[in-house]
């Protein structure tokens, strides 16, 4: 009787250390890494209205880090914003919303009504896309420095040397992905890629398959 | 003992407990290293297209160095290269004592190694991949770093320095 209790104890133990080994190889599903929490911000929108990370709850964000009197650099990132928020369609959200957040480097001359005029002259969609800032400049840099771990440093011309970046963060306020280089596959076809893989986990993450996405956390079955 | 059993020496059987022992401290250690202690290994960041991430303005590569993100804590973008001539840019990187850098490290034409002296920073360089590893500088010092991976007739004269000031 002992006997085939140790066998059946080794059976399942095996199939379980064989199970969790298709799981690494075979990735059937794939999931975007918790990479850390996002910063939690008070800031003042382009409508001089207040904006916090807390407004932007249970909402996917994309936030990119700019400045209006940004002589070319910028020009890239916000078409880069333009063309995922064009596409948006293309990606089975479920009713999730998506927002867009600019945070200007520049509080010194980038005043709300500076923020409104440039999203004006963009044509950029207010209600979807917030353009934001604060005068405490120590409190900007670790928002965009620390917090969001994008580069930026005021040069003597006035003007802002820094990293083009863009953060993806979830509905619990939690980084699910960076976009710092320029790879073969352009930013806004990865980031709407990922926006449908994150929409994807939130649908699925019921019951049982709850547990099988957490394995595919554990397991770092992370999507390209 | 039953009849049917197959005969194992001693020796044997005891070697293959300690064994299976030894496979469970391993597991233990390394579980406990990477979700107790979370101590990081260096890991394929993100991929890069090696052939424009030293020349594409948008790409942090272009214009390598030290990034100061909030005092103490630092950006460091390494390019490894072949061609034109074997060296890392920057050479040199001058930081404060105490400031933790994250290096974010690539190649644009072969493959490299990235070790820094003193520190547990040693991974190799892939062409299209960054390797990311964050070390936090204690001591005072002159850390020199030097290229681990065979890279061609000049690797012997790859390397730098992190000078750690007081």
């Amino acid at each position: 009787m002992n006997k085939y209790f140790l066998n059946g104890l080794y059976s399942v133990l095996g199939f379980i250390v064989i199970s969790a080994f298709a799981f690494k190889i075979f990735q059937p599903i794939k999931v975007l890494p918790r990479m850390q929490l996002s910063p939690a911000f008070s800031l003042v929108d382009q409508d001089s209205a207040r904006l916090t990370s807390e407004d932007l709850r249970g909402q996917f964000v994309l936030y990119t880090f700019a400045y209006t009197n940004c002589p070319e650099a910028c020009t890239a990132i916000n078409d880069t914003m333009k063309e995922v928020q064009s596409r948006l369609s293309e990606v089975e959200l479920d009713g999730i919303s998506v927002s867009f957040v600019t945070i200007s480097m520049d509080p010194q001359r980038d005043t709300p009504e500076a923020l409104n005029a440039y999203a004006q002259s963009i044509n950029a969609n207010t209600e979807q896309w917030k353009f934001a800032t604060t005068t405490n400049e120590t409190l900007l840099k670790t928002i965009i420095g620390s917090g969001f771990e994008t580069y930026y440093e005021k040069k003597e011309d006035g003007s802002f040397a820094f990293d083009p970046s863009f953060v993806l963060v979830d509905g619990w306020g939690i980084v699910r992905a960076e976009y710092r280089y320029a790879t073969e596959v352009s930013n806004a076809d990865r980031i709407l890629r990922h926006l449908g893989v994150l929409a994807e986990e939130v649908r699925n993450s019921k019951g049982t398959t709850k547990l099988a996405y957490e394995a595919a956390h554990l397991f770092l079955c992370y999507a390209p | 003992m039953s009849t049917n059993q197959i005969h194992i020496d001693p020796y044997e059987r005891n070697w293959m407990i300690i064994s299976a022992i030894l496979l469970v401290l391993f597991a233990t250690a390394v579980s406990v290293a990477a979700f107790g202690m979370g101590i990081q290994v260096p890991a394929p960041e993100q991929r890069v297209d090696p052939r424009t991430v030293a020349t594409d303005p948008n790409s942090p590569w272009s214009n390598p160095g030290l990034r100061e993100i909030e005092p103490g804590k630092y950006d460091a973008y390494v390019l490894a290269r072949a061609i034109p001539s074997w060296e890392y840019l920057p050479k040199e990187m001058t930081i404060p004592a105490g400031s933790s850098v994250s290096f974010y490290v690539t190649s644009s034409d072969v493959q490299h190694g990235f070790k820094i002296q003193d520190t547990n920073a040693n991974f190799q360089v892939v062409p299209g991949q960054v390797s990311k590893l964050t070390i936090k500088f204690d001591k005072p010092g002159t850390y020199n770093f030097i290229c681990t991976e065979y890279c061609g007739s000049g690797h012997g004269v790859m390397y730098g320095a992190i000078i750690v000031t007081p």
